[in-house]
């Protein structure tokens, strides 16, 4: 399809040096149902095909989101379209049968210090790794002969409050008890991290961590600035040096707009962010004159703009995006969150044409 | 004898075991539980509102600001209730079909709860249909819709539609969510759309001002 110089792994290394590269490294994901509907209108298998189409230039190979109860999955109820089971991390979730979405949180098992300290911390400290290191040495085997950009994944500390403690408990005790919420963050950073070094430990040499959080919405960050940085900022530093030590870099994902801690997410070390959420009114335009030459940055395509199936209007976007975040020589295509089922498989390979099209140097 | 002003303050400041005890001196002091919730609790939520939509506070703080608020109106409740006062306007609150989204639902509840509108919250994947069933029986003046994900935008077109179809001429349906922008609103014909929490009560407060 196009002609190349450099494997993916070189592209997004470079990337991160602000040194020139042939194109924009390229990475991107997709609803299930998304993959549905494609599959209905042409896409041949599944999401790595789509991926190959696009010359991904990112391999995963590893998630790591330590639960509390490993393998605890206990149904409570279900109707014809929705399930609510207590899962592995103590919470009360119901969640639709069949179909993506986020879930409603009806209850969370550790609403007090007291519950964290009895049970949730000593449970979460002794949980088995995870991690299933052996398939990630495999994946890592593969990315290497496509010479992709490999990198291990996981959730950071914020993420793991809101799903230990639920979002109320969790924000209250910010102001109510913060110790607590910094030995929570504490604890499950040093569990991911242990399971990170188990893949390590493989003989793996991943090139980067892809940090995952969602920390903000349209509003802002959910905790102020200051809150993040006494509280949750100390971890994700702690992570962040952690790659930095083992000769990896960061890229950190947070939907929502986060344009008030971009120099702390930058002081704590992180070397890109992802997916830069349009809807929130995170702009590249705007913030990678101001950032991109410390932050690089993955994503900010809309999605809404895409669902419109409108080629001209993606176009634009596509155009003047790439613009903004070529010029600093530390930008990657992505969807600015995951690809919906609205986008129909010829938009989205037109897309992928706009992509090869805008994404050159 | 405390003042009312102080009863603000500590609403605005989250601090729940004092507002609890000023409620507590208020009411012995003679000054009476309706006004105590209008001219004490009400206005301290306002303040959180204002300062949330100037980003000077965030989630936390409104949090414990709406729990303080909610522990006093334990106590105000059942002397409200025997003396017949009732919030003036009612909102039903609900997240779209399709939706099992929350957060943002339960945020903003509060904070209509906090300006003193009485809310009755339908939960998630709330059908059309169950929305007007509300509307009706509860007379709701405000309908608010949330929705976070670009494939239930459809449904909460279709609970604008349902509910216009039905001809509710003291009800105002507003919404938000994630995806949702004012164009939207006005595509599929709401009265009103919030971008946030702090929003959302100056929103309500406008739209049920319009009615007769």
């Amino acid at each position: 399809m196009s002609t190349t110089s450099m494997t993916g792994c070189e592209r997004v290394n470079r990337m991160f040096a602000r040194q020139d590269q042939d194109r924009i490294p390229r990475q991107d994901t997709f609803w299930p149902e998304t993959i549905t509907r494609w599959q209905r209108e042409g896409l041949q298998w599944d999401h790595h095909d789509a991926l190959r189409l696009l010359e991904a230039d990112f391999a995963g190979l590893c998630w790591s989101w330590p639960p509390v109860f490993p393998g605890q999955r206990e149904l409570l109820r279900e109707d014809a379209e929705t399930e609510t089971v207590r899962d592995a991390w103590g919470g009360i979730v119901r969640t639709w049968k069949g179909r993506s979405g986020t879930p409603e949180h009806v209850g969370f098992g550790c609403d007090s210090r007291a519950i964290w300290e009895k049970t949730y911390r000593p449970a979460m400290l002794a949980a088995p790794n995870q991690v299933d290191v052996q398939m990630a040495a495999v994946r890592y085997a593969d990315a290497r002969k496509l010479g992709q950009w490999t990198h291990l994944s996981g959730v950071e500390g914020f993420e793991a409050l809101r799903k230990i403690l639920g979002d109320e408990t969790c924000l209250m005790a910010m102001v109510d008890d913060p110790e607590w919420i910094r030995d929570v963050v504490a604890v499950h950073t040093e569990v991911v991290l242990r399971s990170w070094q188990s893949v390590l430990d493989q003989g793996v040499k991943p090139d980067g961590l892809w940090i995952y959080g969602d920390m903000a919405f349209n509003h802002a960050t959910m905790c102020s600035p200051a809150m993040y940085r006494e509280l949750v900022w100390p971890f994700h530093k702690q992570m962040a040096d952690w790659a930095h030590e083992r000769g990896m870099k960061v890229i950190y994902h947070t939907d929502g707009r986060v344009s008030g801690v971009l120099d702390l997410y930058i002081q704590a070390g992180f070397d890109c962010l992802q997916p830069i959420e349009a809807k929130a009114g995170m702009d590249i335009r705007q913030f990678a004159p101001t950032h991109g030459d410390r932050l690089a940055m993955i994503g900010n395509i809309d999605v809404m703009k895409m669902a419109t199936n409108d080629l001209g209007l993606i176009e634009e976007e596509i155009r003047t995006k790439f613009a903004a975040g070529m010029a600093t020589r530390g930008y990657a295509y992505h969807s600015d969150h995951s690809v919906p089922p609205q986008v129909s498989w010829d938009t989205y390979k037109a897309i992928i044409g706009m992509v090869e099209r805008y994404g050159y140097y | 004898m405390p003042l009312l002003t102080d009863l603000t303050a500590a609403v605005a400041a989250g601090k729940r075991t004092d507002t609890v005890r000023l409620t507590q001196e208020l009411l012995a002091a003679g000054t009476g539980p309706q006004a105590i919730v209008e001219q004490g609790l009400v206005p301290g939520m306002a303040i959180v509102g204002d300062q949330f939509k100037r980003n000077e506070i965030f989630v936390p703080e409104m949090l414990v600001a709406a729990r303080a608020m909610k522990e006093a109106l334990k106590l105000l409740e059942p002397m409200l209730a025997s003396a017949g006062i009732k919030p003036k306007y009612t909102a039903i609150i609900g997240t779209v079909q399709g939706d099992l989204h929350d957060i943002g639902k339960n945020l903003i509840s509060m904070m209509w709860r906090g300006a003193n509108f009485a809310v009755i919250d339908l939960g998630t994947n709330v059908p059309p249909e169950k929305y007007l069933a509300a509307a009706q029986e509860h007379k709701a003046h405000l309908v608010g819709l949330s929705a976070l994900l670009t494939t239930t935008m459809p449904a909460m077109k279709e609970t604008v539609r349902a509910l216009k179809a039905a001809g509710l001429p003291n009800t105002r349906i507003m919404i938000g969510g994630a995806p949702i922008t004012q164009a939207f609103a006005t595509d599929i014909g709401a009265d009103g759309y919030a971008a946030d929490a702090g929003t959302a009560v100056d929103v309500a407060k406008q739209l049920v001002a319009s009615l007769a």
